[in-house]
C-alpha cells in the first residue's frame, strides 16, 4: 500500500508547493487533497480519533481546523515558523505510529499533539492562499476538504468494529507512518 | 478595506432573484446566518422556534436603514471577525439563554444588513434585491432550523459543533487574507 501510495504521488507532492492562482471554491477544495503529505496526516487525525474513541473521535476533528486556520493566519501575515516542512512530515510519522501501536494518551495530550501539527499544516497552506476576489470561497472549501479527509479517516477507523478491522486500521497507520517518514527524509535532504 | 459585501451579481431573473442569489454568493453573510442558526439549535428549542421570524425581520430592518445611507459601509474585517466568533461559540458547544441569544441575533443581523443595505443602495432595484435576500434568509433559517431542531441524536450535536469549527476556520483564514491583501 505504501509503495502504491508513493507511486501515485506527484513529483511535487508537497501540499503547499502547488499554487492555485485561480482561487475560488474549486481551487480551495483541491488544495488540501493535492499533496500526499497533507492527505495522510488529515486521514491519520480521523484514524487516531477512531482508535481513541469518544470524545476524542470528534474533539480532534473539531480542534484541528481551528488551530490549522490559526496557523494559516500566521502564514498569511508572514509570521515565520521554522521547520514547517519537517513539522508536516513528522505529523504523518507520529500520528501514523500512534495508530499503528494504538497508543492512547490522555485526551488533552492527544489534542495538544494534533493541534501542534495543525499549526504547521495551516502555516504552509496559509502562505499559498491566493489573492483574488473569492478568498472566502477558497477558505471555506479548503476547510471542508480538510474536514472530509478527517471523515475518511474516521470511517476507515470505524472498521475496527469488524473482524480483521483492527489489523486493517493498524496497517493504515503503518502506511501513514511510512509516507511521513518518506517526506521527512525528503525534507531533511 | 476591501468592498467585500458590495457585489450584486446579475442572475438574469431580475433584482429579486439577484438578492436571493446574493446570500449564496457572499459567503460572509451566508456563514453568519448558518452560524446563528447553529448557535440557536445548540441553545435549545425556544431559540430555534423564534429564529425564523426574528432573523429575517432584523435583516429587513437593518437593510432598509442601510439603503438610505449616503455612503457605503465597508466593514469586511469586522464582519468576518463576528462570523469567526459566532462559529467559535458553536464549536465550543456554548449554550446561551434565549434572553441573551435572541437580542444578540437581532443586533448582529441588523448590523450585517446595515452594511449589506448600504452596498445595495447604488444598484437599480435595490429594495427588491433586499427583499429577495431577506426571503432567502427566512427560507434557509426555517429549513435549517427545522432540520437540526432539538431534540436530536448525539451525532447531530457533534455535526453542529464541527460545522461551527469549519465556519470559524474559514473566517480566520479570511481575516488573515484581508490583512495581507488590503484593497
Amino acid at each position: 500500500m505504501a509503495t502504491a501510495a508513493l507511486a501515485f504521488s506527484p513529483t511535487a507532492a508537497w501540499a503547499h508547493a502547488d499554487a492555485h492562482p485561480g482561487g475560488g471554491f474549486v481551487a480551495g477544495f483541491l488544495h488540501p487533497i493535492s499533496g500526499l503529505d497533507h492527505v495522510v496526516a488529515m486521514v491519520a487525525v480521523g484514524l487516531w480519533g477512531a482508535v481513541l474513541g469518544p470524545p476524542a473521535l470528534w474533539v480532534l476533528p473539531v480542534a484541528f481546523p481551528l488551530v490549522m486556520a490559526f496557523g494559516g493566519m500566521l502564514g498569511l501575515l508572514g509570521v515565520p515558523i521554522p521547520g514547517v516542512e519537517i513539522g508536516i512530515a513528522v505529523s504523518g510519522l507520529v500520528m501514523g505510529l500512534m495508530v499503528l501501536f494504538e497508543l492512547r494518551p490522555p485526551l488533552w495530550l492527544a489534542a495538544l499533539i494534533v493541534s501542534a501539527f495543525a499549526v504547521f499544516h495551516g502555516h504552509a497552506h496559509g502562505a499559498e492562499l491566493p489573492a483574488g476576489s473569492n478568498a472566502l470561497h477558497y477558505s471555506l472549501a479548503f476547510v471542508i476538504a480538510t474536514g472530509l479527509l478527517h471523515l475518511v479517516g474516521i470511517l476507515l477507523g470505524e472498521t475496527r468494529r469488524w473482524p480483521g478491522g483492527r489489523r486493517f486500521v493498524q496497517g493504515a497507520g503503518g502506511v501513514v507512518a511510512l509516507v511521513g517518514l518518506w517526506f521527512l527524509e525528503q525534507a531533511l535532504t | 478595506m476591501i468592498a467585500l459585501l458590495a457585489h450584486l451579481t446579475p442572475t438574469g431573473f431580475g433584482p429579486w432573484a439577484d438578492g436571493m442569489a446574493r446570500l449564496f454568493l457572499e459567503p460572509t453573510e451566508l456563514l453568519l446566518v448558518i452560524a446563528l442558526v447553529l448557535l440557536a439549535v445548540q441553545s435549545g428549542r425556544p431559540c430555534t422556534d423564534r429564529l425564523p421570524l426574528l432573523l429575517p425581520l432584523a435583516w429587513l430592518l437593518g437593510g432598509l436603514i442601510g439603503l438610505h445611507l449616503s455612503a457605503e459601509l465597508l466593514q469586511a474585517v469586522a464582519c468576518t471577525a463576528v462570523v469567526a466568533a459566532t462559529g467559535l461559540l458553536v464549536a465550543l458547544g456554548v449554550r446561551l439563554r434565549a434572553r441573551v441569544l435572541l437580542p444578540s441575533v437581532a443586533l448582529l443581523a441588523t448590523g450585517f444588513a446595515l452594511v449589506a443595505g448600504s452596498a445595495l443602495a447604488g444598484h437599480p432595484g435595490a429594495l427588491a434585491a433586499l427583499l429577495g435576500e431577506t426571503v432567502a434568509i427566512a427560507v434557509l433559517t426555517t429549513l435549517l432550523g427545522q432540520l437540526l431542531a432539538p431534540p436530536h441524536p448525539r451525532w447531530r450535536a457533534i455535526a453542529v459543533r464541527v460545522g461551527g469549527s469549519w465556519i470559524t476556520a474559514a473566517a480566520l483564514l479570511m481575516l488573515g487574507w484581508l490583512v495581507r491583501h488590503p484593497q
